[in-house]
């Protein structure tokens, strides 16, 4: 697991995560997932689509990559 | 440039297009035999279907249930004041006859689902005998958009994907003939209903849809002409407020349901549209 992750989430800011803070933070001992990277920045994983190297990721899934791409699922036409 | 396939009136009124070497008499050929289904006659609809029938595409089909009202005029530029209580397909048709009488347009007053979508665009509708070769997905709502994308993937139909929210717009093509992403790459699932805010919960710019519906217009365009490069595989970004472009490459996903290596979802009806747009338990 990385120690920290850039969470660029496109149209909005980019965050740079600090996964062992974010680790000590919280008390379930699980990996630090996805989605909680997205609740680190206020997302839902309802309104948005994880992406690392272009290809989605299971919000649930451990952290393995550095730098992941968040893009908001918009429906407006 | 002489092409005896384009008339005296047709060469004087795409001399514009005629003239560049990237369409010439062929290209423009190629417009007045494409066809193309135009999913939303709204905000993207609006844009799309103006520059599709000044090009000269041959065979727009327009769909849409909803009818015009007037909080609708600050983007959907194709109607106008008088159209408020008309049906959107028949004030974007009369539009359409009103531009350019080189386009035989289809109005279809009705709304795209699991049920109707094969006769709208694959062309078992009586009132035809063919079917599309591009669909534009200018719809507002993620039942229409995941459908359209499952067919079109399903079919091999390309298809323009655009969507606005607030300030910021989202663009891509998924010309469906190869190894390239479909939407479902990009988004597996739909977010369940009521949790991602829509054009009247939160607004809209109005010349948003004009920008983001031109984006999508020109990649038909460059489809049917056979010219240039596509926004395959990539996702392009708008923000209005900053004006700013970015790309984002995406990639076919092996694990998507309908067009991965192993996929869920193999026909449509396998699909409930109305929830999270997952493969049926039932």
């Amino acid at each position: 697991m990385p120690t920290r992750v850039t969470v660029d989430v496109k149209g909005e800011d980019t965050h740079e995560i600090d996964l062992e803070r974010l680790a000590a933070s919280g008390n379930s001992g699980e990996p630090i997932s996805y989605a909680d990277l997205l609740a680190e920045v206020d997302l839902s994983p309802h309104e948005v689509s994880v992406l690392v190297d272009g290809r989605p990721v299971p919000e649930d899934q451990p952290v393995e990559a550095d730098h992941v791409t968040v893009l908001r699922l918009i429906k407006g036409g | 440039m002489t092409d005896l396939r384009l008339d005296a009136t047709q060469l004087e009124r795409y001399s514009r297009h005629v003239i560049m070497d990237e369409v010439g008499p062929e290209g423009q050929r190629r417009l007045l035999e494409g066809s193309v289904l135009v999913v939303g006659a709204g905000g993207l609809g609006s844009p799309v279907i103006q520059y599709l029938a000044a090009a000269g595409v041959g065979r727009l089909g327009i769909v849409d249930d909803d009818v015009v009202e007037r909080s609708n005029l600050q983007r959907q530029i194709v109607h106008g004041d008088d159209d408020v209580g008309r049906p959107k397909v028949e004030s974007a048709a009369d539009y359409v006859r009103a531009l350019n009488p080189d386009v035989d347009v289809r109005a279809h007053e009705t709304r795209v689902t699991s049920e109707t979508i094969d006769d709208l665009v694959g062309g078992t509708d009586g009132e035809r005998t063919d079917g599309y070769d591009v669909v534009v997905d200018a719809s507002d709502n993620f039942a229409t958009r995941y459908l359209c994308n499952d067919y079109c993937t399903l079919s091999g139909i390309a298809l323009s994907h655009g969507a606005i929210y607030r300030f910021e717009g989202q663009v891509t093509t998924f010309p469906n003939d190869g190894d390239g992403p479909c939407y479902r790459c990009i988004f597996p699932e739909a977010p369940e209903p009521g949790t991602v805010p829509d054009c009247a919960t939160t607004g809209v710019l109005g010349v948003l849809p004009g920008t983001v519906g031109c984006i999508q217009a020109t990649e038909v365009v460059k489809y049917l002409l056979g010219a240039g490069e596509l926004l395959e595989g990539r996702l392009l970004m708008y923000d209005a407020m900053g004006l700013s472009f970015e790309t984002v490459d995406v990639r076919r996903n092996p694990d998507c349901p309908v067009c991965g290596d192993d996929p869920e979802i193999e026909s449509i009806h396998d699909v409930g549209y109305e929830g999270s747009c997952t493969v049926s338990s039932d």
